[in-house]
């Protein structure tokens, strides 16, 4: 092992057995001896990494990728099939809060013997016990049993202790999301205190900001592989990316589904089929003077699309037949963010300042310059006399997705322009 | 070795774990820990109660050489179905968190041994009271005794322990083999009840005969237990030990992906 390296990855194999039918007790075992079949599923491939003493790393995945699993590994909770794992020092995990608390006994007791879990001797835990106490900012309650705790504070007790067991070598998994932002934001800054203590650091979380925050490295596991190392801001991109094209085609992917799960029209249903244009959810009102007979979403080549990008420029295609002659009229449109935010609106009276003539059959286009950012969108179409009466309204006709390779928040893009001196 | 010094490393662990167990057993109840004592004392009048009008013994003070032999007996086999489950039963422990997996079968069988030593309290008095009195060189063995059958009990409860992740029914069939087991020792009758020679080489066999015995000589016949006696449970003591931590050690790195 280089003794620059306080972790030593090698090549590592992970294999889990997946029982069909496990059976663990004597009449499963020999009744059933042939459901004791089993499948090996090997959740880590081959991963070999190194990080250096003082150094802090996140292993980021999506869910069930092998990262838990490579921390168990670390802590020697498992041990690998193939492959070596190396480490220096004392370790010590944040992977499960508060481990052996008893409800009954006080807080003091209770730090006590969750320290000595961590290894701890009784004259190591004498010495912290104060940090301990100050740290979680409980001193007032620390000799009232824990199960008078809110959970808010018991989390804070167990962070407390564990975060002060000097290690060499820290793991945590997924728990930097314990108590309020005050609370928090000392976690954190502790974290990097202790890191600039040069106690090693792997961090296991959802959480990509973080990551970012603290670390040197992110590795990117997929599939049991690492499958992208490097600076965590480069390697979150390119697996945010990644997520987002996977969420996008399961949207197309249920989209297509749903579209074509149609129920079948029932002759006597009371109230007004849909037409096939429109989404399932939709809802029509109106006097039916003018009708929409279709509505696309589509791009500037007239191409139908579900997925726009912020920037795109979206056209909207409608069409539509009027029964009665001379009508005036005001076509117009809505978007609404999926959680009911209206985005934006407007119509013909509000662009170009009058009513347009109404056809026998006719065909309006909107271009639109897109700046929503990432989510599902609806869009409504109306089109109104000059005094009010709704001729065709349709709410929630269509449904797009937009995406962005930028990670910019709120509700759309206001472009910015950056300076500095 | 390296096994001796991260449990040494761990002290503190088996230490709060064992108080933990002891204190928490009977946190809540109003006596609380005075139960400790009260538990085995009404175990003792009933007894005597029982085996003086119910059904009379014609071994001469029934009650303690029951006692003195039940005791200890108790300890051996809750630690041994206890020790068995502890494994299961620290779930969350053991699959989250590392230390040395020795740590919990070792804290449970401490735990009990705890519970017999402070039981033991109990029998000083009463052993006193009843006029057999205490032989101090007999009593300075006792120690050895205790140490020996500890030893025993901590091989059998890592033997288990590891087993029952593996296979649950253990738990069950090891009640069925402790309530079988107590019959083949000497707890309810002396060892010279069974006058067969021959059969009696075989029922020290039993590692728990030579144990049972020598508490027996001590504390009822107050004299200094055989030297055979003492030797046959340390042999017997370091071979389960040994044993099991042979099986536990193989077993164990396995246990995270089991439970």
């Amino acid at each position: 092992m280089n003794p620059e390296n306080a972790i030593e990855v090698r090549n590592v194999k992970k294999k889990f057995k997946i029982f069909y039918d496990k059976g663990n007790d004597l009449k499963d075992r020999i009744l059933f001896r042939n459901r004791n079949h089993y499948e090996d599923r090997w959740v880590l491939k081959g991963i070999s990494f190194s990080v250096k003493k003082g150094e802090a790393v996140g292993l980021i995945g999506h869910n069930g990728c092998g990262k838990s699993t490579t921390l168990k590994l670390l802590t020697k909770i498992l041990y690998p099939d193939e492959g070596t794992v190396e480490m220096a020092g004392r370790v010590s995990s944040l992977i499960e809060l508060g481990a052996g608390f008893h409800p009954d006994m006080t807080g003091r007791e209770n730090i006590y013997t969750n320290a000595s879990i961590f290894g701890l001797t009784k004259k190591e835990i004498d010495r912290r016990l104060q940090e301990i106490i100050d740290f979680s900012e409980l001193e007032e309650f620390i000799d009232n049993p824990v199960r008078t705790y809110s959970s808010g504070m018991y989390m804070r007790l167990a962070f407390s202790v564990a975060i002060n067991v000097d290690a060499n070598i820290l793991l945590i998994d997924e728990i930097l999301a314990v108590g309020d932002a005050n609370f928090q934001k000392k976690c954190f800054d502790k974290l990097r205190e202790i890191k600039a203590h040069g106690t090693t650091i792997v961090i296991v979380s959802h959480a990509l900001e973080q990551i970012e925050q603290i670390c040197e490295t992110s590795y990117w596991i997929e599939d049991g592989l690492i499958k992208e190392s490097g600076t965590p801001k480069t390697v979150h991109d390119h697996y945010l990316k990644s997520m987002e094209e996977k969420r996008n085609q399961q949207l197309e992917k249920q989209h297509h589904q749903e579209n074509q799960a149609k129920p079948p029209k029932l002759e006597t249903s009371e109230t007004e089929q849909l037409p096939d244009f429109c989404e399932k959810t939709a809802v029509r009102m109106g006097t039916g003077a003018v009708r929409f007979t279709n509505a696309i979403l589509c791009n500037l080549q007239n191409q139908k699309q579900f997925i726009f990008n912020s920037e795109d420029k979206i056209k909207i295609i409608l069409e539509y037949e009027s029964f009665q002659p001379d009508l005036k009229g005001n076509f117009g449109y809505g978007i609404f963010r999926e959680d009911g935010l209206h985005c934006y609106g407007t119509n013909i009276l509000i662009e170009t300042g009058s009513y347009i003539p109404v056809q026998k059959k006719g065909r309006v286009e909107i271009i639109l310059q897109n700046s929503l950012l990432p989510a599902k969108y609806f869009l409504d179409i109306a089109v109104h006399s000059h005094d009010g009466i709704i001729f065709d309204d349709i709410r929630q006709v269509l449904s797009f997705v937009v995406s962005s390779d930028k990670y910019d928040i709120g509700v759309c893009r206001l472009p910015s322009a950056f300076s500095w001196r | 070795m390296k096994l001796f010094k991260e449990l040494y490393d761990y002290r503190e662990m088996i230490f709060s774990l064992v108080r933990k167990d002891l204190r928490g057993r009977y946190k809540g109840s109003v006596l609380g820990f005075l139960w400790t004592f009260i538990n085995p004392l009404f175990q003792l009048i009933i007894y005597t109660i029982a085996f003086s009008f119910i059904l009379p013994s014609p071994i001469e003070k029934y009650y303690l050489h029951l006692f003195v032999a039940l005791i200890p007996w108790i300890f051996f086999s809750s630690s041994l179905q206890g020790g068995a489950n502890s494994i299961m039963a620290a779930k969350n422990l053991v699959s989250k968190i590392y230390f040395p997996r020795e740590v919990i079968p070792i804290s449970y069988v401490t735990s009990c041994f705890v519970n017999m030593l402070l039981t033991f309290i109990i029998i000083f008095f009463v052993v006193i009271f009843s006029g057999v009195g205490l032989n101090p060189l007999a009593i300075a063995c006792l120690p050895v005794i205790m140490l020996a059958e500890y030893i025993m009990a901590l091989g059998l409860a890592l033997l288990f322990s590891a087993i029952t992740v593996f296979f649950r029914d253990m738990e069950h069939i090891l009640s069925i083999i402790t309530m079988a087991w107590i019959y083949l020792t000497p707890v309810l009758y002396p060892i010279d009840m069974i006058s067969d020679e021959k059969i009696q080489k075989l029922f020290y066999l039993n590692p728990m005969t030579s144990v049972i015995v020598a508490y027996r000589d001590v504390l009822y016949y107050a004299k200094v237990p055989d030297l055979s006696t003492l030797a046959m449970a340390f042999l017997f003591g370091i071979i389960s030990l040994v044993f099991g931590e042979l099986v536990f050690s193989k077993l164990k790195i396995r246990f995270a992906e089991v439970l």
